[in-house]
């Protein structure tokens, strides 16, 4: 059923990765997207992979359930893929078959895409969003924006905004998840029919679940309000984060590892793709 | 034959993930025909899912479901015809309105079964009187409603369907006493009526014990009793080992026995209880009113 939707899910646990700062795992998810883009021959891609396959093992998330995250954006990495397989000219052609010609070049800039994304992907989820807690994140970004609050930016109500938003998602998949079944129940169908059939269907999940957040929202401001919530100023949160050795050495570690890129890329012979 | 069987069910919540958990474990279980059955257990032993399995909303993960003596699962197909003929009331089911109003919330569930508007027109009152809904709500919109009177037009809205089996996940959590004793009151006489089989997932042993003709007893993914309101409620210690307890009012007679007055503690209801007290007391009833 819905419920069972992965991707950007947090599965606590208590890896070296878990225990980082969360400003350590944001900067340095940032800083491993940067590098996956710079890596140019085989001998980069090769690093690259070693490198994700490295972090998911560091992660001690399952590489199962790293692939099932994977799942829903297979369409798009395949259609992107293919758009490039075709789309790429070189100057001879491996296959040609009536309109269509596949040249080298294109093959080795599909398998490239490929690699590319699932590695983002793959990379960034377990050094971010399956490793760290939503608050967590959050605090992260306050702190990394902290400094634009000197120019009156309302750092901490666009924080609190994202908790809120983020904290309420599994809430409303499972809201959803409920309300599609008690609809089911009286007779509809979401899976047969035409278009507008199934358009239609939306209707009776749409207004109860609008109808459910706001009520949500009412509810927690209400709460909020009487446990008297001041925005901004002097909030502090019930954990911080500090950075400690692990921090250090793991900013290390990825500089390596950047470095490693751009010297393959630079030095080691030909393959370039 | 009964009407709706469970073979050896098992149910797992989010397979191949982290969160992996059985919510029924191995489960055999039988409901016949034409009566009310209560379904009682603590809280996560997993009745709401086993309601679910009986309509084929959830399927399960080993195992078969069986209506009439038929698998439910054998054409995937034809499970919205299963889901006709069961009827799930789920908990809190007044989130789940959307019409804007009363009359075409009711007639939702019929008019997706394609039936004639007359046919349509002639359930929607029928139901409307069995949950003790007036008819000057009939044209307001269901979100004007109170949370009772929403609870009311969701499960007129099921009744409206005319199912063969009719389940109701608590359906009297949160209400009035008066609540509800109306909604259980018209589900019995839905059942009644109609000869059919109801199903009530339930937390209040008293409600049990005035309405259910027998009780399931689950624990932890199992079911751990069947058996008549008498069976169960006569054997206090298992109960209590389940999470559950005797009615208040049996607990009342026990209490009492324990003091030395010889009254009978295999009483579950206040009506029974206040017999029994009668009969040992003929002269309190010259100064009751009743
Ligand atoms: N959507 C879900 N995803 C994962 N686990 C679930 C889900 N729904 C229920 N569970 C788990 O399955 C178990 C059984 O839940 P279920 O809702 O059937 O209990 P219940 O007997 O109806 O409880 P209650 O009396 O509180 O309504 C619980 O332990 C619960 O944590
Ligand atoms: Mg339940």
């Amino acid at each position: 059923m819905i419920t069972d939707i992965t991707l950007g899910q947090f599965f606590p646990g208590q890896s070296v990765i878990h225990r980082l700062d969360p400003r350590t795992k944001i900067l340095g998810a940032i800083f491993y997207i940067v590098i996956v883009f710079l890596a140019k021959n085989v001998f980069s891609f090769l690093l690259l992979v070693a490198f994700t396959l490295f972090l998911v093992l560091l992660s001690r998330i399952s590489p199962k359930v790293v692939l099932k995250g994977l799942k829903p954006l297979i369409i798009i990495i395949v259609f992107t893929a293919i758009l490039n397989l075709f789309g790429k000219k070189g100057e001879t052609p491996l296959i040609s078959f009536w309109i269509i010609n596949i040249y080298p070049e294109g093959i080795r800039y599909a398998i490239m895409i490929i690699i590319r994304v699932v590695c983002m992907l793959a990379g960034t989820s377990v050094i971010l969003s399956y490793t760290t807690s939503p608050t967590a994140i959050t605090e992260g970004i306050e702190r990394l924006l902290s400094p634009l609050a000197v120019l009156h930016l309302p750092v901490h109500d666009f924080a609190m905004m994202m908790t809120i938003a983020l904290r309420f998602i599994p809430t409303l998949i499972d809201e959803t998840d409920k309300i599609m079944k008690a609809q089911t129940a009286r007779g509809v169908d979401f899976s047969s029919g035409s278009l507008i059939r199934r358009a239609k269907a939306l209707i009776p999940i749409l207004i109860p679940l609008l109808f459910s957040a706001f009520r949500h929202a009412k509810d927690l401001s209400i709460a909020m309000e009487c446990r008297c919530y001041r925005a901004g100023k002097g909030m502090t949160h019930m954990t911080t984060h500090r950075f400690g050795l692990r921090d250090y050495l793991s900013a290390l570690v990825m500089c390596a590892f950047c470095a490693a890129v751009v010297l393959l890329n630079k030095y080691a012979p030909g393959f370039s793709l | 034959m009964s009407k709706l069987s469970l073979e050896n069910v098992t149910y797992r919540y989010s397979v191949g993930t982290p969160f992996c958990k059985t919510a029924l474990d191995g489960v055999s279980v039988s409901f016949e025909e034409n009566r009310v059955i209560g379904l009682i257990g603590h809280t996560g032993c997993g009745k709401s899912t086993l309601v679910q399995m009986l309509n084929g909303l959830l399927k399960p993960t080993e195992g078969r479901v069986f209506l009439d003596g038929k698998d439910i699962w054998e054409n995937p197909k034809e499970i919205s015809a299963v889901r006709y003929r069961v009827g799930l009331v789920f908990q809190y089911p007044e989130y789940q309105l959307f019409e804007e109003t009363v009359r075409q919330d009711i007639a939702f569930g019929p008019t997706n079964m394609g039936l004639p508007q007359e046919e349509i027109d002639r359930r929607v009152e029928e139901a409307a009187l069995f949950v003790g809904l007036e008819k000057e709500t009939f044209d307001q919109s269901p979100f004007e409603l109170s949370g009772g009177q929403k609870r009311r037009v969701a499960i007129a809205g099921v009744i409206a369907m005319g199912p063969e089996v009719l389940i109701l996940d608590e359906p009297a959590a949160g209400l009035d006493p008066m609540g509800r004793e109306e909604i259980l009151g018209g589900v019995r006489s839905f059942q009644k009526e109609k000869k059919s089989t109801v199903i009530i997932v339930s937390h209040s042993m008293e409600d049990m014990a005035s309405y259910a003709d027998e009780l399931v007893v689950m624990d932890h993914g199992k079911v751990a009793r069947t058996g008549s309101c008498r069976d169960i409620f006569s054997d206090r210690d298992s109960l209590l080992g389940y999470g559950l307890d005797v009615p208040q009012i049996t607990r009342f007679l026990i209490e009492l026995n324990a003091l030395g007055v010889p009254v009978r503690t295999d009483l579950f209801t206040v009506e029974d209880v206040r017999k029994e007290l009668l009969r040992l007391y003929p002269s309190l009833a010259k100064g009751g009113k009743r």
